[in-house]
Formats: C-alpha cells, sequence, structure tokens
C-alpha cells in the first residue's frame, strides 16, 4: 500500500469531524480489540483494525463494510483504552460517514422510517399484548401521539438526517 | 413516596409489556412511584440517530429528558440501550456549546434542556434506593435452593465514565448478583459473565456470527452453574435469550432444554406474589414450570401486607 499523506489528513479530519475526536491518540495496542464482542465474533474491520486503515488514510476504500455496524456500542474498548482514544466514538464516527454517504443496509431503513413516523425505531402493535397482560392498549409514549410525533419529525426534518432523502 | 418518570423505550411497551407491568406492580410496594412520561420517543436506538449525527442523537434523547425535567422527576429505565444512549448524550451535554447547538434544535418545538434531571437503570433504582434488604422484607416467596445464571448487559457497565451509577468494576459487576440473591436464589459466578449476549446491532448484521457468541456464553452458563433460571437486566438480552435459545436446540447446537429467562423485575414480581399472567406472560420459551416452582406453597414465607 502506498502511503499519502494527504489521504490520511482527509481519512482523519473526517473521523474527527463525525465525532472520533481522539483518533490521534491511538497506539495501536490492541487492548479495544481483546475485549470487543465483535472482534470476538470474526467481524474484520473493528477497534484496533479500523483505526490502522483510517490511520493509513484508507476511508473510501473499506466504506462498503458492514463492521461498523455490528459494533455493539457497547464501549468495553472506551473504558479499557490505555490512551483515551475512545474507540467506541471512533467505529460510531466511521459509520456515520458511511451513513452519510449512504453506504448502509437497506434493512436498516426500517428503524429510520419506524422512528420518524412513530417516534419508535421499533414499531408493532402493541394493543392485544398490552391488553393480555392488563395495561392500557396504548402506551403513554409517541406511538399514538400525535403531537409528540411532530415533535420527532421536526427534529429529524431539521437535521442532517432530513438533508438524505429517506423521509 | 419517591416519585421517579417511568421511561419505556420501545421493546419493553410494545413487545414486552409484561415487563412493563411488573415494574409498575413491584416499585410502588417497595416505596418508589413511577410516573409516566407522556409523549416519550426512542432514546433514539444506536442504529438511528446516533449512527448518522451526534448533535441529531443528543436533541432526541435531550428532548426526552425535557418531558421528565417539566416533571421534575428523575429517570428511571429498564432497557440498557436507552440508558446507555441518554446517559452519553447527557455526558455530551455536559459541554456547553454542545447544549447550545441542541437547544437551537429544541427551539423549534419549543423545549429547552435544563440538564436537572438524572438517568437510572431500574437495576440501580432497586439496588442503590430500595436496597436488597427491603426486597428480602417484601417477599412472598423464597427461591431458595433455585440458581440463577446472572446477564447483567453491557450498556449499564462501559463506558464507566458518563453514568451517574456504576458498578466498582465493570468487569465483575455484582449489582445483579446481589438483587438476585436477594430473593434467597443463588446466583454463582460463571466465567463469561460480563461478556456479551450478541443482540443489536451485531444481530441485525450477521445473525449467525451473533449466534456463535451467544452460544458461548450460554455453554459457559449452562457447564459452569446449570442454572434453573437466567435473569438479565437488559431487555435486549432478554429478548435475545428467549429468542434464540429455541434456534439453537432446532439446529442441535445444544443438547439442553432452552433455560427459561425472566426479566429482573418479573422474578421480582413473581416472588412478591403477583399474577404471573401479567407479569410474565410472553415469551417464546415455556415458563409455566418454574414459574409454578416459584410460587408454590412450600416456598410460601408470610402473606405480604
Amino acid at each position: 500500500m502506498i502511503i499519502d499523506q494527504k489521504k490520511i489528513d482527509e481519512a482523519i479530519e473526517t473521523v474527527i469531524g463525525y465525532g472520533g475526536e481522539h483518533i490521534r491518540n491511538c497506539v495501536q495496542c490492541g487492548a479495544c480489540s481483546a475485549v470487543c464482542p465483535g472482534v470476538k465474533a470474526g467481524f474484520p474491520l473493528l477497534c484496533r483494525s479500523l483505526i490502522r486503515q483510517l490511520l493509513n488514510g484508507q476511508l473510501e476504500e473499506i466504506i462498503e463494510d458492514s463492521s461498523s455496524w455490528a459494533c455493539q456500542s457497547c464501549s468495553r474498548c472506551t473504558e479499557i483504552c490505555p490512551r483515551g482514544v475512545r474507540p467506541q466514538e471512533v467505529v460510531f464516527a466511521f459509520r456515520r460517514y458511511q451513513a452519510n454517504q449512504l453506504a448502509f443496509s437497506t434493512s436498516s431503513i426500517t428503524s429510520q422510517m419506524n422512528l420518524f413516523q412513530t417516534g419508535h425505531a421499533v414499531f408493532v402493535d402493541p394493543k392485544e399484548a398490552r391488553k393480555k397482560v392488563g395495561l392500557p392498549e396504548e402506551p403513554p409514549t409517541s406511538a399514538y401521539d400525535e403531537a409528540a410525533q411532530k415533535e420527532i419529525q421536526t427534529l429529524i426534518n431539521n437535521s442532517p438526517m432530513g438533508e438524505l432523502g429517506l423521509f | 413516596m419517591e416519585k421517579i418518570g417511568l421511561y419505556l423505550g420501545c421493546n419493553i411497551p410494545l413487545k414486552a409489556p409484561d415487563v412493563e407491568q411488573s415494574f409498575r406492580k413491584v416499585f410502588p410496594v417497595l416505596g418508589i412511584e413511577p410516573v409516566d412520561l407522556p409523549g416519550a420517543t426512542c432514546c433514539p436506538a444506536w442504529g438511528t440517530a446516533p449512527s448518522f449525527d451526534r448533535d441529531t442523537w443528543c436533541a432526541i434523547s435531550a428532548r426526552n429528558i425535557t418531558i421528565a425535567e417539566g416533571l421534575g422527576v428523575d429517570i428511571m429505565t429498564g432497557c440498557n440501550s436507552c440508558f446507555g444512549i441518554m446517559s452519553e448524550a447527557k455526558h455530551f451535554l455536559h459541554d456547553k456549546a454542545t447544549t447550545e447547538r441542541v437547544n437551537a434544535r429544541l427551539a423549534e418545538i419549543g423545549r429547552k434542556y435544563q440538564g436537572t434531571s438524572d438517568i437510572y437503570h431500574v437495576m440501580h433504582v432497586l439496588h442503590d434506593k430500595v436496597g436488597c434488604e427491603k426486597i428480602r422484607e417484601n417477599l412472598k416467596y423464597s427461591l431458595d435452593g433455585l440458581t440463577i445464571a446472572v446477564q447483567t448487559g453491557c450498556h449499564t457497565l462501559w463506558p464507566s465514565d458518563v453514568y451517574s451509577t456504576c458498578e466498582a468494576n465493570p468487569f465483575y459487576p455484582v449489582m445483579l448478583k446481589e438483587l438476585c440473591e436477594a430473593t434467597g436464589a443463588a446466583a454463582p459466578h460463571y466465567s463469561r459473565l460480563e461478556s456479551c449476549c450478541g443482540m443489536g446491532g451485531m444481530r441485525s448484521t450477521d445473525a449467525e456470527k451473533s449466534l456463535v457468541i451467544f452460544r458461548d456464553k450460554l455453554m459457559s452458563m449452562q457447564e459452569e452453574i446449570k442454572p434453573d433460571i437466567i435473569v438479565t437486566a437488559c431487555s435486549s438480552c432478554y429478548m435475545q435469550f428467549d429468542m434464540s435459545q429455541p434456534i439453537l436446540k432446532e439446529r442441535g447446537l445444544i443438547d439442553f432444554e432452552p433455560i427459561p429467562t425472566l426479566y429482573y423485575t418479573q422474578l421480582l414480581a413473581l416472588a412478591m406474589g403477583f399474577d404471573s399472567s401479567q407479569v410474565a406472560a410472553i415469551s417464546q420459551i415455556d415458563r409455566s414450570a418454574i414459574i409454578k416452582e416459584i410460587q408454590s406453597e412450600k416456598r410460601l414465607m408470610k402473606e405480604v401486607a
């Protein structure tokens, strides 16, 4: 691989812009990967290996890799990192870069639509189950509350998410 | 009675309302009055706004927090993801510039984040506010002789620097273990106690990889402590244990029957004598035998007033 300083700067700037502020602290010790459930499960680009790629200036080259979406955001990495990298925030910064380039699985669009329409990322009609256990059929959440739904729609529409043309 | 805002999230009120009902039954008896947070939305889940834009995440979390602030209460949630998401948002909102940007967004819907409500998990409220002693005093049935495999879940443990309450050693959590032991049951340590169940983004990205680490955890429970019940403090872990054990069984990847799984407040509600058709009514794994065992006459301690 040819290491190109311009590409390194671009990758680091992108990651920092999306919230991975401390990526430059990484010394590749691998403590994060040692405790990462995603690494254990066999996803190739998480924690140390993802940060290595980014510090090498690889950004577009790995945009299609779905590992970052398997991150559980459990933050074992952030807890254990001796350099304050907060690797989970770097993984999420890369995920945000992917998301804003629309490089994510179509299956995740359902959650975005659910959130926008009902205020719940996971939505199933709960009425029968709630009645069965003796609760009011409608929960006191945004699920059946139009004013609350309008609020969440306003927040999303006026955000960078609203500019992606998903809604 | 101390009031606390009951933040429900998505899975509990929509898919597992028996868990919600267990909150509503046990807390008033233990001196805590859960107050509804009308119009609360998703926290927002990791796979939504947090995956696109941090300020949008903080704005949606902050909107939920403002509902509690308006009622002058703290927040309690039974979902680890909601606890993690809202705690991290609150952590980012300690930065003044972030709060200013987020409040500019909230102004569009007539709200303002103040930062006056703290975020707690159901487990924290039970362990730290109620306490094991008060739990013991309110039991109707003793769970003596039963063995529980404890599943705390990830998002109450790490990153410990953003949480208002946390374990002394998040890699060796004891709160849920102590809460389970308060019912009289044994909750022994097992080597993968703090490991991930594989639910969440991992399962939706690659269900097969998720099942591999799930099985690793399950086998550790079974081979090391052979539990009668798995008890979780996380609604996502709860769903993973209930839905994925039958898959492993069907594929011949485990040679024992799926272990019945309860959310902690369901276990407690049963031990306090509440009706299982309300507090532990929805599951794929048949829980009738363990429920009958928990509420059997030989376990009766005393009548709770």
